[in-house]
């Protein structure tokens, strides 16, 4: 039994049985940070493969979710100094008139596996929706998607309406989608523009510090 | 009536067919339930063969995506339950199906016949470039796809703006460009001779209220025309979606479902994409009464499908298909490269050889990763077809299809990921004109001399 063990076992997509070896490490007092760390790096790995198709989504959906359910194993383990390494709260979704979700829903996978919290919005969102959830959850970022020039200016109106309620500093805006650019993220006055989810994760870390 | 069938049924089983979340939907439903199929029926793909010549496999495969559009049923989103049917449903529905429709109006109509494999008959060529353009250009753009002699259907150029507005999903400026495209192209096919062509329209409508707008037999989308609904990949609908299928079956034209599953995501590598492609065929008549099915499997990271990966699924999807129903479908080709390559055409002429040998009917040519404005032309969708007639008047086998296959995917394939985005429409084509410039013929021309040394027999 070893994190090596884990490591391969989170890999592959087996939640119980990582769930079992999780426990098992604590148990004979493996430091919950040691754990998270080891997985974190392992996540990476399987975020490369993922980028070059070596493996599929649904295998990389199958880890998450085995690393989700160790955390949550691990992280009432820690001590009250040691702090879980979250890079920050989502919501995302994608615009008002659009249904191309396929982008969105990796962007998505790609932040939860780098350790964001993120609240899915589903497609065809309302502005107002987008600031209405990050509210509610206390997000940090809002996310939103759009594949056609003829939905890009429901971006513009989150950033908008966040102007209009006093709430523009509160939320980093992210943007992204086949048609968008950093020219148009630069004239909506978004924070951020990720051309793909590879490089999203890093990119919104780089802007919260 | 084409194959529109029981329309009420489907509404009312999409408000009380099973519940289940929508994000359990994929993960715990479709991709076990494919996955198993993929074993259970022994389905396996094999990089060195892009088009094999396996009936076996292809009847296997058949089966395995009946058996997945019946065990996982399509999804509708606003409902949040699935659209269920039962095997006798399928079985109706197939023999109910003609293998044969007209299309098009007066002297420009067309019949449009299921193709076998190895068919000697040429496949039905829809050209479509598959992409926005400027308003100024759109009209131009028209004119030069239809100034096309092979092409049988015409899907036109999407745009952006009309009468200098941004068309905004579900406004007004989206009606108003729904029908400024619909001018544009009756306009052009009435200047060039050949005003009755089939067309599938309008593109420019994302809601479904903008292609509410144009069914009109006088100036708009004709009931000799088709229309497209797109299903939400994987396997999903919406009522937005379902709004659309109900209004052309009761306006009474040609309805086309619009799939494109995707190589890396929810259906995983070549063997999912085949056997979907083949379940979407099946959601297409039975849930949308489609009268023919408009496919584009495409590559997660290239958004392409002219790579062996996915000629491969294209290829048994295609003999699967052609074995064992009736149906009607195009294969919809996405390049890597933008036009004025070499490497456009090759792509082209290699996806439309796969898929005409394997007994689909063409619909080219999506090219520069279906992404960038202005990016595409008539000439590569020309050297496909063309390619299409040559090898299915030649009677090409698929061994000899195969062996040509590889010759040109060694000319393209190492630089998928990094190949040129190619020149915009108006550098490449005379935009007054509409004719292509002397060097973009001169290229085309070029490498269909090259193709035809490969044993492409072209008749002209
Ligand atoms: C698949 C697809 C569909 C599917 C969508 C299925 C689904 N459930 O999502 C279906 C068939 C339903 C469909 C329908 C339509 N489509 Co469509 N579709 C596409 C296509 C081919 C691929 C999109 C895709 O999924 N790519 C794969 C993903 C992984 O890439 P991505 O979305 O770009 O996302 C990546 C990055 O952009 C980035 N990213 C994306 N979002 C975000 C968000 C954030 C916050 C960040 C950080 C990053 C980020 O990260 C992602 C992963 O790396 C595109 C062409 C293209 N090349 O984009 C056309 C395209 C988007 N469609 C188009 C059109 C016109 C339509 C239709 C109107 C067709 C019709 N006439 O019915 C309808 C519209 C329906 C509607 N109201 O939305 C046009 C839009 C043109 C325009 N006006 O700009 C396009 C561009 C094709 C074209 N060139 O003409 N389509």
């Amino acid at each position: 039994m070893s994190l090596k063990q884990l490591s391969k076992l989170v890999a592959d997509g087996e939640k119980e049985e990582s769930e079992a070896l999780a426990r098992e490490l604590l148990a004979q007092g493996t430091d919950p940070i040691e754990i998270l760390d080891d997985l974190t790096r392992t996540m990476d790995r399987v975020g490369e493969l993922f980028a070059n198709l070596d493996i599929f989504l649904p295998e990389i959906i199958l880890a998450g979710e085995a690393l989700t359910a160790v955390v949550d194993i691990v992280k009432p383990k820690l001590k009250s100094t040691q702090r879980l390494p979250s890079k920050g709260k989502v919501v995302i979704g994608t615009v008002k008139g659009d249904l191309h979700e396929i982008g969105k829903n990796i962007v998505k996978l790609m932040l939860e596996t780098n350790g964001f919290e993120v609240k899915d919005l589903c497609y065809d969102v309302d502005p107002l929706d987008f600031i209405k959830a990050a509210e509610e959850i206390g997000a940090d970022f809002i996310g939103a998607s759009s594949l056609m020039t003829t939905t890009m200016p429901r971006q513009q109106e989150i950033i908008e309406f966040l102007k209009d309620k006093g709430l523009r500093g509160k939320y980093k805006v992210v943007i992204g989608g086949a048609p968008t650019t950093q020219i148009w993220a630069d004239k909506i006055g978004a924070d951020l523009y990720c051309e793909d989810a590879n490089c999203a994760a890093d990119k919104m870390v780089a802007i919260s510090t | 009536m084409t194959t529109a069938y029981r329309v009420w049924e489907m509404m009312e089983r999409s408000k009380t067919g099973p519940h289940i979340e929508e994000d359990d939907f994929l993960p715990k439903l479709f991709t076990p339930t494919l996955k198993k199929l993929i074993t259970k029926y022994e389905i396996k793909f094999d990089p060195e063969t892009p088009l094999p010549s396996d009936d076996a496999m292809a009847d296997r495969i058949w089966q395995a995506g009946w058996d997945l559009f019946r065990k996982v049923g399509i999804y509708n989103t606003d409902s949040h339950r699935i659209i269920q049917v039962s095997d006798e449903e399928i079985k109706e529905a197939l023999y109910v199906a003609k293998d044969r429709y007209w299309v098009g109006a007066g002297k420009d109509a067309k019949l449009w016949k299921h193709r076998q494999v190895e068919d000697t008959e040429p496949p039905f060529c829809i050209y479509s470039p598959d992409i926005t353009v400027d308003e100024h250009l759109h009209h131009s753009m028209c004119a030069a796809y239809l100034k096309e002699p092979l092409l049988d259907g015409f899907c036109a150029p999407i745009l952006e703006n009309a009468v200098g507005q941004l068309i905004e999903s579900g406004g007004p400026t989206e009606i108003n460009g729904c029908i400024q495209h619909i001018y544009n192209m009756r306009a052009a096919a009435r200047q060039l001779g050949r005003p009755g062509t089939f067309f599938v329209a309008v593109g420019t409508a994302e809601h479904d209220s903008g292609q509410i707008a144009v069914s009109d037999n006088e100036w708009g989308v004709r009931t000799t025309d088709s229309r497209l609904v797109g299903t939400l990949t994987e396997f999903k609908t919406a009522n937005t979606l379902l709004n659309r299928s109900v209004h052309y079956a009761q306006y009474g034209c040609y309805t086309g479902n619009l799939t494109g599953p995707i190589y890396g995501g929810w259906c995983g590598g070549s063997e999912g994409i085949a056997v979907t492609l083949v379940a979407y065929s099946l959601n297409g008549l039975l849930i949308h009464g489609a009268m023919f099915n408009q496919h584009f499997p495409f590559h997660l990271n290239w958004g392409s499908n002219t790579t062996r990966e996915l000629l491969w699924s294209i290829a048994m999807a295609g003999q699967a298909m052609a074995r064992n129903s009736k149906l009607l479908y195009t294969s919809n080709g996405f390049a890597n490269a933008g036009p004025m390559t070499e490497m456009l055409f090759y792509e082209t002429a290699c996806h439309a050889l796969v898929s005409t040998v394997s007994g689909w009917h063409l619909w080219e040519m999506a090219s520069t990763r279906n992404k960038y404005r202005n990016r595409a032309t008539p000439m590569e969708a020309r050297l496909g077809v063309e390619v299409g007639h040559a090898v299915a008047n030649m009677g090409m086998k698929r061994e000899q299809a195969n062996e040509i296959a590889l010759k040109m995917l060694a000319t393209y394939e190492d630089e998928a990921a990094t190949a040129s985005k190619g020149k915009e429409y108006q550098e490449c084509y005379d935009v007054q004109k509409a004719l292509p410039t002397p060097e973009h013929y001169d290229m085309y021309r070029r490498v269909k001399d090259e193709i035809a040394d490969m044993g492409v027999e072209f008749p002209f």
